[in-house]
């Protein structure tokens, strides 16, 4: 199948996207940075057509859906918002230096994906629904966006630790990346974009449920999981919106945050069992 | 000094503290906080389940605690029930106390940039121009009228000063409304559901009707209408995945039929305010016909059974009723013995017993060894559909609610009140001098880069 080859093509792509984010750092080239931007671009336009070719190949056996319904297809969509997203946000920021933090999300999560079956099923019938796009579209973009905010927090930490102990000009690549004041700001502001489209995905899910099994909410685990993820997130903006937490309890709130939220998307499928099966598939 | 005012103030005082806990940003946090580490219990601990899986899975001393503690149903327990009480108090209280600063924050308007207005803003300039200030004043409205969308207020002052006022997302204030009270309109919603609502389970055999089904709490519900299942039909591909459920469903009323539609999981059909979903689908025998063979194998008669009805035993004066039908039945050892029969016995006198019989093994009742066993001749099958049934009167609250907690958080995040003043005099020397100033709530770094713009734009006028 073409899609299975576009998707091999993009496992290596990201590879080579990751590599040159991580030389960028070491080394420091204007030029080597470009070449990781355009390489991550080339991994994000390859992967896009990877998902519309499995989509068109669905329609030519005669199924006929979006490819958003189990678990290879799930984890392949997450690996493709995770680079677009940041592609967005290191245009409009300016922090290709994180790049070497968030590129290997992509990388990995496709290197995942790829042991998982990759056979196109037909749709169950739960799932037969317009809300799939839309709840599906809007979970994982809020997902990729905290995503970008765990990496940010990461080297946050790290820096703010490397200015503590030896000053603020610190010798290693720690010295190249943004200000701690920025990745702080930075990591709030994916924040300020994931949960609008986590409260937009959990209530999307919600009505989807309602229409499908006549309840809104069950407190089935993925749910409750999610209204998990909600909640840390919910706790963060209050503490920095009201509180001014900044630094590194926001940092570590982020990392909290994003941790629930791999719980909620793989842990729950894989370990905990529920209504919402498809993605353990 | 009246004798009871230390006291009065000590009750003050305790109402203050009282009030200051409930609109306490510690308590909002740890709220939250607790909450979602809580709930993290219940997707650990499978909920709702019968006492005994428990018992297979924890020390039956663990059992019992968990059960006191209402880790079972640990969402319906008084204490996380109470943490939500607590959660909705304290948004109520949130929301009081913020309703005046916000109000304050709505109405306040500096129509004038005077000193003191201009000392408090962090983004201002002031430049001179040798033009006339009817000219500038032109000009400066069109350059921010770019940027800033509605008309500004212009206030002529005694001394000839001309101040211009331009404002911008002011109702953004009213997020904190939006996003708070949308969470109690859920909570609302939710309340209403659940002391109004009901949730039921009901199975219709092919052509049949229903008009009362059973909610899950075990009350029997009368309904003002009855529903007909005309057909059922499940599809599958050819794998065997289940392709499509649909069952074509007519809702009778006063004798009439007054709404039919084919329901499919995720499209159900509604009427006077209750929703029947696709759920399940079976098969029950409609009618069987047993052999009745003495243990020497002779046939002693054929017992032509309804299912769930009692009919005599040919050949005795017992009585049976086929009143189970299981298409996998689990043998003791876990193992799928396929079709079954369950059949009760009536004796003359005594209990009834109950026997399974299975399609797949005939003799099973002859090893029992009373004075005759029964065989499976033949039976027809008769389709059920099994449909969730469900009224709630809260939704629209819920729904209202969460559509009113996305616009909230979206304008809250991304929607800033603006303000922006112009100033515009005469100096002694007849140049006109512009002031502007501006200021913003939130998102301050790109409110001052739109202010620079402007300013920089403001600077090319000649």
């Amino acid at each position: 199948m073409t899609n299975s080859l576009l998707f091999g093509i993009s496992i290596f792509v990201y590879f080579l996207a990751m590599v040159l984010y991580v030389s960028y750092l070491a080394f420091r080239s204007e030029g080597l940075g470009k070449v990781a931007t355009f390489s991550l671009l080339a991994g994000v336009i390859v992967e896009t057509a990877a998902v519309g070719m499995r989509w068109y190949e669905s329609y030519q056996m005669g199924i006929g859906r979006a490819p958003l319904t189990n678990l290879y297809e799930s984890l392949v969509f997450f690996a493709l918002t995770i680079a677009v997203t940041y592609l967005i946000l290191e245009k409009k920021f300016g922090i290709k230096t994180i790049g070497a933090f968030v590129t290997p999300f992509p990388f990995i999560i496709m290197a995942y994906a790829s042991l998982n079956p990759n056979n196109i099923q037909p749709l169950v019938p739960a799932l037969k629904s317009n809300w799939l796009i839309a709840h599906v579209v809007t979970c994982f973009v809020g997902y990729a966006a905290f995503a970008v905010s765990f990496g940010v927090s990461i080297i946050y930490l790290f820096k703010a630790r490397a200015e503590r102990l030896a000053g603020k000009d610190a010798g290693t690549f720690l010295g190249f990346v943004p200000a701690t004041e920025i990745l702080d700001e930075i990591g709030y502001k994916t924040i300020a974009i994931g949960f609008p489209l986590l409260t937009i995905g959990i209530v999307t899910g919600a009505f989807w449920a309602n229409v499908a099994w006549g309840t809104y909410w069950s407190w089935d685990p993925k749910e409750t999981w999610s209204l998990i993820v909600w909640l840390i997130y919910a706790a963060y903006l209050h503490a920095r919106i009201t509180r001014g937490w900044r630094g590194t309890r926001a940092a570590v709130l982020s990392i909290v945050g994003f941790s629930a939220t791999i719980f909620c998307y793989l842990g729950v499928n894989l370990i905990l069992s529920g209504l919402h099966s498809y993605g353990g598939q | 000094m009246t004798p009871n005012q230390p006291a009065e103030n000590k009750q003050r005082a305790f109402t203050e503290k009282v009030w200051d806990f409930f609109t306490s940003l510690k308590l909002v946090i740890s709220l939250l906080l607790v909450l979602s580490a809580l709930s993290i219990v219940g997707t650990v601990i499978e909920q709702n389940k019968p006492l005994q899986e428990y018992y297979r899975v924890y020390q039956p001393s663990t059992v019992d605690l968990f059960n006191k503690l209402g880790l079972f149903d640990m969402y319906h327990s008084w204490w996380f029930s109470a943490l939500l009480a607590l959660l909705a108090l304290n948004i109520i209280a949130c929301t009081m106390d913020r309703y005046n600063p916000i109000m304050r924050g709505l109405r306040k308007r500096n129509l004038i940039l005077d000193e003191t207005l201009e000392k408090s803003l962090q983004s201002k300039d002031k430049f001179k121009y040798a033009l006339p200030l009817a000219d500038v004043e032109k000009r400066a409205l069109e350059v921010v009228g770019k940027r800033f969308t509605g008309k500004p207020i212009i206030t002529q002052l005694a001394d000839g000063d001309r101040h211009c006022f331009f404002e911008q997302g002011k109702y953004s204030r009213l997020a904190f409304f939006f996003t708070h009270l949308s969470v109690l309109l859920i909570f609302i919603g939710a309340l209403i559901g659940s002391f109004f609502g009901y949730k039921g389970f009901v199975n219709i055999n092919e052509g049949e009707t229903i008009s009362r089904l059973e909610t899950r709490a075990g009350e029997n519900k009368e309904l003002n209408f009855a529903v007909k299942c005309n057909t059922f039909t499940a599809e599958f591909y050819r794998d065997g995945m289940p392709k499509d459920y649909r069952s074509d469903l007519s809702v009778i009323k006063d004798g009439k039929e007054v709404l039919r539609k084919t329901i499919r999981v995720n499209d159900p059909l509604t009427f006077e305010g209750i929703t029947f979903y696709q759920s399940s689908y079976g098969s029950i025998p409609e009618r069987v016909q047993l052999e009745v063979r003495n243990q020497d194998g002779t046939l002693q008669g054929v017992a032509d059974a309804s299912f769930g009805q009692r009919v005599a035993v040919p050949g005795t004066r017992e009585q049976l009723e086929v009143a189970n039908y299981q298409e996998h039945f689990r043998l003791p050892d876990g193992s799928d013995g396929g079709i079954a029969l369950g059949v009760n016995i009536y004796p003359e006198k005594g209990e009834p017993s109950g026997i399974w019989l299975l399609m797949s093994d005939p003799d099973v009742d002859k090893l029992r060894r009373r004075p005759y066993y029964l065989l499976i001749k033949d039976w027809q099958l008769k389709k059920y559909t099994g449909l969730q049934v469900n009224k709630d009167p809260g939704e629209a609250a819920v729904w209202g609610g969460s559509l009113l907690l996305i616009a909230g958080i979206l304008v809250a995040f991304f929607v800033s009140h603006k303000k922006l003043w112009l100033c515009l005099s005469k100096d002694k020397k007849g140049r006109t001098e512009l002031t502007i100033g501006g200021t913003t709530n939130k998102n301050r770094p790109a409110f001052i880069r739109e202010v620079a713009g402007i300013i920089q734009s403001l600077k090319e006028v000649s």
